[in-house]
C-alpha cells in the first residue's frame, strides 16, 4: 500500500457516474459494424450443416456468377498459402481456418465469399455447392472416450483424449475419504452454454497505402491478436495495427482469434480492398467460444460432526472439435484447483480429462476466470448435498469448515495461496441482511401446508487476476499488464493500458485510480485502450484480470509520476526532495502546511519550469502480480415453486461480495447486477444442446434465451472489504464473481424447496418442465416425510 | 434431427400400373410438392428444386434422388439428399407395391429423414409436422396422378 497519507479518499471509492455512458446512451458508441470505407467488400462464410463429414467436392463456379461476388476462398486455397491452420490460444492445438478434407462440427467454416454488398456475399455463399459424405458423429465426451471414431487424425496421438491434468494428493485423499464417517458423491454437470454478447464478433481488414494491415476487430485482447496474426500470416508485427473500438459485451467470447478474421485479412490482401465481416447471431452461437460443459464427479468426506476430511473431483470435459480453450499454457484445466472453495480441506485431489467431440470448440468463456465457475458450482452444490446427508444446516456446515481469517494467507490443499478473506463475516452479513432466522420459520410453516419454498446459499471463493508471469502465459506471452500515464501541462492527462473494456467502465475506474494517486480531477483523465499503436502491450481483459493487474499497473505508474512530480515540487518549494511530503493530495513542505503546491501546479512546471529535472510528467509500468487475488462472497437465493406448473419464482436474491478495495461502488454494483442476471440465465434458461445427429439446437434467441427485465429478479447487494495485501490498492476484481457464485445458490434453493419430495439434485438449466417432472415423479413415489430443516 | 414416417395409399389401379409409375423418375418428379424445377438425369437419378418454408427457414432446396428398384419384389428404394439455406437433408424411402383384394393396389411407404443445420434447429418445433405433410403429399400426389391416368 501507499506509504503516503490518504485519510480521506479523493476519488477511490467514490460512486462516480460512468464517464463513457453519455455516448452509449445517445447512440454514439463506435463499433466495428459502424465502420464504412470506400470500396469496402462484405464477407460471408459458407458453413457445414454436418457435424462430421468428408468434403467430397466444393464447387464455387455458380457463386462466382452471382452479381457482385468478387472471390471465393476455400481451405485448399489457404492451405496452399500456408494459412490452413491457426494456433489456438492454449498453444497445444491448432484449428482449421477453413475446413480441409473434412468438417468436425456443425457450422464449421468451409468457404469465404467476398462481394460488393452483404446481400451479394450471402447469395454467393448460398450458391457454393459443397458435397459431403457423412461420418459417424461423436456427440459427447463419453462416446469420444471409447476412441471408436478418431476425430483428429491430423494429430500425432490417434485418440480423442486431449489431456489429463491433476493436482493434489490422490493417495492421501483416497485414504481420508475411506476413513471418513460420512461420504457423499454426485455427478454434477455444468451444461454447455454461451456468453452471447449482444454485439456478435466481426472485423474490418484493409491494407493501407503503406502496405500496413489496419485491422478493426471485436477483441478483448488486441495486442495478443496482433502477435497471433503476425504468427499466422507472417506479416511483421510492425505492419499490423489492431484497433478494438467499442465492444458490445464480450464475456470471454471475444478472446479467441476466429477463422473469419483470418479469411477477412486474406480477402483484403487478395482483392486489394477493405473487407468487412460481421457474424450473424446464429454464427456467433454456433461457432464461437462456448462455456463450461464439465461433467464433474464430486466426492466429499466428513466426520460425524461435519468437519471436512477430503475432496475428490474427477471431471470429463467436452472441448469440442479443437482444443481452443484459451487457458494458460501450464493450466489446461484453468484454475479448476479452486474447487476447494472457501473450505479448509486437509487433503484434496482434482483431475480433468478433456476430449474432442463434434461440437464447436471453446470452453472457458462466459464471465469466468478459467474454469472457476465450474469449480465453484461443484463445491457449493456438494456442500449442500453433504449437509443433507449429515442432517446439518448448510449454513452451519459451511461455517464449521470455512478457512478462518487468521489463517490467511492460506495455502489450499490444491496449491493456491489465498491472499485474504473473512468468510465468517461475509456470511454473517448475508444472514443478518436476508433475515435467515425468519426465513427458516416461514419455510417450516409453509412446508406444513405443503408449499414449496427454498433457501439456497453459495459461499464461494474465486481466483482471478492472472497472473504471476512465472505461472501464467498465453501463447508463451507472460500474463502481465501495463499502463502508461502522461500528465499534460494543465493537469489533465491520459492513461493507456493493455486491457480493453467491453462495458466494464474502464474509462471511469482507471481515471479514478490516476486521480486518487495524483490528486487530479478524474473527469480530466482520458482513458485509451484497444489501439495497439498507442497502448502499451498487455494481455487484455478477461478472467477478471483488469483491476487486479492493469489496475495495479496504473496505480504503480501513477506513483512513479508522483515520484517525478515530487522532485519538481521540491524545486518549486525550494527545499530538498526529502523535505516534501504528499499530504491531502498535494505536496507540502514537511511540517509547514502553508507551503504547498498542487499536482496541477507541478504539472504546469514540468513543462514550463522543471528546474534541473527532466521535463515532462509521464510514467509507464508493466505489472507482474506477485499472486492472484481471491474475491469471495456469500449469496442467498429464496425461491417459491408452484406445485402445479413447476414455475420457480426467485423471491429474493442477496449478494454480499468481498472484492477488496472498491474503486467505484456504482460500477461494482453494475457488474454484480449484470453477472447475477447472467448467472440466473445459466441456472434457469441457457443450454447449448446438440441432438444425437450433432445438430445444434440453440442457434438463435428464440431457442437460447436471454432474460429480459420481466424475468430478472430484483437483486439485493451488500459488501464486506478485506483488501488484498499484495495489490497496490487492495482491490481484487469483481466482474465475474456474481456469475461464479450465483448458479449454485439458485440450484441449492430449488433443491431445498423440493427436498421434502425427496429431490436431491437437478441439473441446470432448471426449466419449468424439469421441476414439474421432478414434482410429478415424487408424487408417484411413496409419500415423503415433510420436515422443516 | 431424425424423423421417421410411414403411410399407405390405396390406389384404384393394378400393381403393374402402379409399379410402372413409381419406377419412372419423370413421373415421380411431378409428384414432388412445391416443385420449382426438376431434371431427370437418367432412369435412376433425378433432381428437384423445391420451395421450402419451415418456420422462419424459407428458400429453395435442391434434392438429388437416387432410385434403387427391385422389380421382383416390386419394392422401390430411394435415397434423397440435398438441402439449402445452410441446411442438409438426407432421406431414405421405401415403397412397396402390394396387390389389394379388390383389384386395387396398396402403396405402403416408409422412411427416415435426417435433418441438419438451421432447418433442424430453427424449424425444430414445426419441422416434424411440416415434413410429414410434404412426404404424405408426395404419395398422395402419386395416387392422384394415377387416378387421373386411369380415368
Amino acid at each position: 500500500m501507499s506509504t503516503d497519507s490518504t485519510k480521506t479518499r479523493h476519488s477511490l471509492g467514490v460512486p462516480m457516474k460512468r464517464k463513457e455512458d453519455p455516448r452509449f446512451l445517445q447512440g454514439q458508441g463506435h463499433y466495428v459494424d459502424d465502420i464504412s470505407l470506400p470500396g469496402m467488400l462484405s464477407m460471408a462464410i459458407v458453413r457445414s450443416p454436418y457435424p462430421h463429414a468428408t468434403i467430397t467436392t466444393i464447387d464455387i463456379a455458380a457463386a462466382l456468377t452471382v452479381p457482385g461476388v468478387k472471390a471465393v476462398i476455400t481451405g485448399k486455397d489457404l492451405e496452399a498459402a500456408g494459412l490452413g491452420w491457426l494456433p489456438t490460444f492454449h498453444g497445444f492445438d491448432k484449428q482449421m481456418v477453413l475446413a480441409i478434407g473434412k468438417v468436425l462440427f456443425q457450422y464449421q467454416e468451409v468457404a469465404a465469399v467476398f462481394a460488393d454488398t452483404r446481400a451479394a456475399a450471402v447469395d454467393g455463399a448460398e450458391a457454393v455447392r459443397v458435397e459431403y459424405e457423412p461420418l459417424p458423429v461423436v456427440p459427447d465426451p463419453f462416446t469420444a472416450k471409447k476412441d471408436e471414431v478418431i476425430l483428429r487424425p491430423d494429430r500425432e496421438a490417434k485418440t480423442n483424449h486431449i489431456f489429463h491434468w491433476e493436482v493434489g494428493d490422490r493417495d492421501a485423499t483416497m485414504r481420508a475419504l475411506e476413513q471418513s464417517a460420512t461420504r457423499v458423491s454426485r455427478r454434477i454437470w455444468f451444461q454447455r452454454c454461451h456468453p452471447a454478447p449482444l454485439e456478435p464478433c466481426g472485423c474490418v481488414a484493409l491494407f493501407d497505402a503503406m502496405g500496413r494491415l489496419q485491422f478493426h476487430v471485436t477483441s478483448q485482447a488486441p495486442h495478443v491478436y496482433r502477435t497471433a496474426l503476425s504468427i499466422v500470416t507472417g506479416i511483421p508485427e510492425d505492419k499490423i495495427h489492431v484497433i478494438s473500438p467499442d465492444l458490445g459485451g464480450g464475456f470471454g467470447n471475444k478472446v479467441p482469434v476466429y477463422p473469419g478474421y483470418v479469411c477477412a485479412v486474406v480477402g483484403a490482401l487478395k482483392l486489394g480492398r477493405p473487407v468487412k465481416w460481421i457474424e450473424t447471431r446464429t454464427e456467433n452461437l454456433t461457432s464461437t467460444g462456448f462455456a463450461r460443459d464439465y461433467h464433474m464427479d464430486v466426492e466429499l468426506g466428513a466426520t460425524a460432526d461435519g468437519t471436512l476430511t477430503g475432496l475428490r473431483v474427477s471431471t470429463v470435459a467436452d472441448h469440442g472439435a479443437f482444443d481452443a480453450a484459451a487457458d494458460p499454457t501450464k493450466y489446461p484445466a484453468g484454475m479448476f484447483g479452486i474447487v476447494t472453495g472457501s473450505y479448509a480441506f486437509p487433503v484434496a485431489h482434482a483431475e480433468v480429462d478433456a476430449y474432442f467431440t463434434n461440437k464447436a470448440p471453446g470452453g472457458i468463456a462466459y464471465r469466468c476466470s478459467f474454469r472457476v465457475t465450474e469449480a465453484s458450482y461443484a463445491i457449493e452444490r456438494a456442500m449442500d448435498i453433504l449437509a443433507d446427508e449429515l442432517g446439518i444446516d448448510p449454513v452451519e456446515l459451511r461455517r464449521r469448515n470455512f478457512v478462518k481469517k487468521e489463517q490467511f494467507p492460506y495455502a489450499s490443499a490444491l496449491g493456491f495461496t489465498y491472499d485474504s478473506g473473512d468468510y465468517h463475516q461475509t456470511l454473517q452479513k448475508a444472514l443478518d441482511t436476508i433475515g435467515y432466522t425468519d426465513l427458516l420459520k416461514e419455510q417450516a410453516e409453509k412446508r406444513l401446508r405443503g408449499e414449496l419454498m427454498g433457501i439456497g446459499f453459495s459461499t464461494f471463493t474465486e481466483v482471478v487476476g492472472a497472473g504471476p508471469s512465472r505461472h501464467f502465459d498465453i501463447l508463451g506471452i507472460k500474463m502481465f499488464d501495463s499502463a502508461e500515464i502522461r500528465i499534460h501541462p494543465t493537469g489533465a492527462g491520459v492513461v493507456r493500458t493493455g486491457t480493453k473494456s467491453q462495458g466494464q467502465g474502464h474509462e471511469t475506474t482507471w481515471a479514478q485510480i490516476v486521480a486518487e494517486e495524483l490528486g487530479l480531477d478524474p473527469q480530466n483523465i482520458m482513458v485509451e485502450e484497444g489501439d495497439t499503436d498507442t497502448a502499451p502491450y498487455g494481455l487484455g481483459t478477461y478472467a477478471s484480470r483488469s483491476t487486479p493487474v492493469a489496475g495495479a499497473a496504473i496505480a504503480v505508474a501513477a506513483r512513479r509520476v508522483r515520484d517525478k512530480a515530487r522532485k519538481i515540487a521540491a524545486h518549486l518549494l525550494e527545499v530538498g526532495e526529502a523535505d516534501v511530503e504528499w499530504t491531502d493530495y498535494k505536496f507540502q513542505v514537511r511540517g509547514v502546511p502553508s507551503r504547498s503546491v498542487t499536482m496541477k501546479e507541478v504539472a504546469f512546471a514540468a513543462y514550463t519550469n522543471p528546474g534541473q529535472n527532466e521535463p515532462g510528467l509521464e510514467a509507464t509500468n508493466y505489472y507482474d502480480p506477485p499472486n492472484m487475488t481471491f474475491p469471495s462472497g456469500a449469496y442467498v437465493a429464496v425461491v417459491d415453486i408452484d406445485r402445479e406448473t413447476g414455475e420457480v419464482r426467485v423471491r429474493r436474491f442477496l449478494a454480499v461480495d468481498d472484492c477488496g478495495t472498491v474503486i467505484n461502488p456504482l460500477v461494482v454494483e453494475g457488474q454484480i447486477h449484470g453477472g447475477l442476471t447472467e448467472g440466473f440465465a445459466i441456472a434457469f434458461m441457457q443450454e447449448i444442446q446438440y441432438d444425437a445427429e450433432g445438430n445444434n439446437q440453440n442457434t438463435n434467441f428464440t431457442d437460447y434465451l436471454l432474460p429480459t427485465s420481466l424475468e430478472t429478479p430484483h437483486w439485493e447487494t451488500a459488501k464486506t472489504v478485506t483488501p488484498s495485501p499484495h495489490h497496490p490498492l487492495g482491490a481484487k476484481g469483481v466482474g465475474e464473481s456474481p456469475n461464479v457464485g450465483s448458479p449454485a445458490a439458485f440450484v441449492n434453493a430449488v433443491v431445498d424447496a423440493l427436498s421434502p419430495l425427496g429431490v436431491r439434485h437437478i441439473d441446470m438449466p432448471i426449466t419449468r418442465e424439469k421441476v414439474w417432472r421432478a414434482i410429478r415423479d415424487a408424487e408417484t413415489r411413496p409419500a415423503a416425510t415433510v420436515s422443516a430443516r | 434431427m431424425k424423423l421417421q414416417y410411414s403411410g399407405q395409399e390405396r390406389i384404384a389401379a393394378s400393381p403393374d400400373v402402379v409399379w410402372a409409375f413409381v419406377s419412372g423418375p419423370e413421373k415421380v418428379l411431378t409428384c414432388v410438392p412445391e416443385l420449382i424445377e426438376g431434371t431427370v438425369r437418367d432412369p435412376s437419378h433425378f433432381e428437384a428444386v423445391v420451395r421450402v418454408a419451415v418456420g422462419p427457414v424459407r428458400g429453395r432446396f435442391t434434392f438429388k434422388f437416387q432410385m434403387q428398384p427391385d422389380p421382383a419384389a416390386r419394392r422401390m428404394q430411394m435415397r434423397i439428399s440435398g438441402g439449402g439455406f445452410g441446411s442438409a437433408v438426407d432421406m431414405t424411402a421405401v415403397s412397396d407395391v402390394v396387390a389389394a383384394s379388390d383389384d386395387a393396389t396398396l402403396l405402403n411407404w416408409s422412411g427416415e429423414a435426417v435433418m441438419r443445420g438451421p432447418v433442424a434447429a430453427v424449424g425444430g418445433r414445426v419441422l416434424e409436422a411440416q415434413a410429414n405433410k410434404l412426404i404424405t403429399q408426395t404419395f398422395a400426389n402419386i395416387r392422384e396422378r394415377l387416378s387421373q391416368e386411369m380415368t
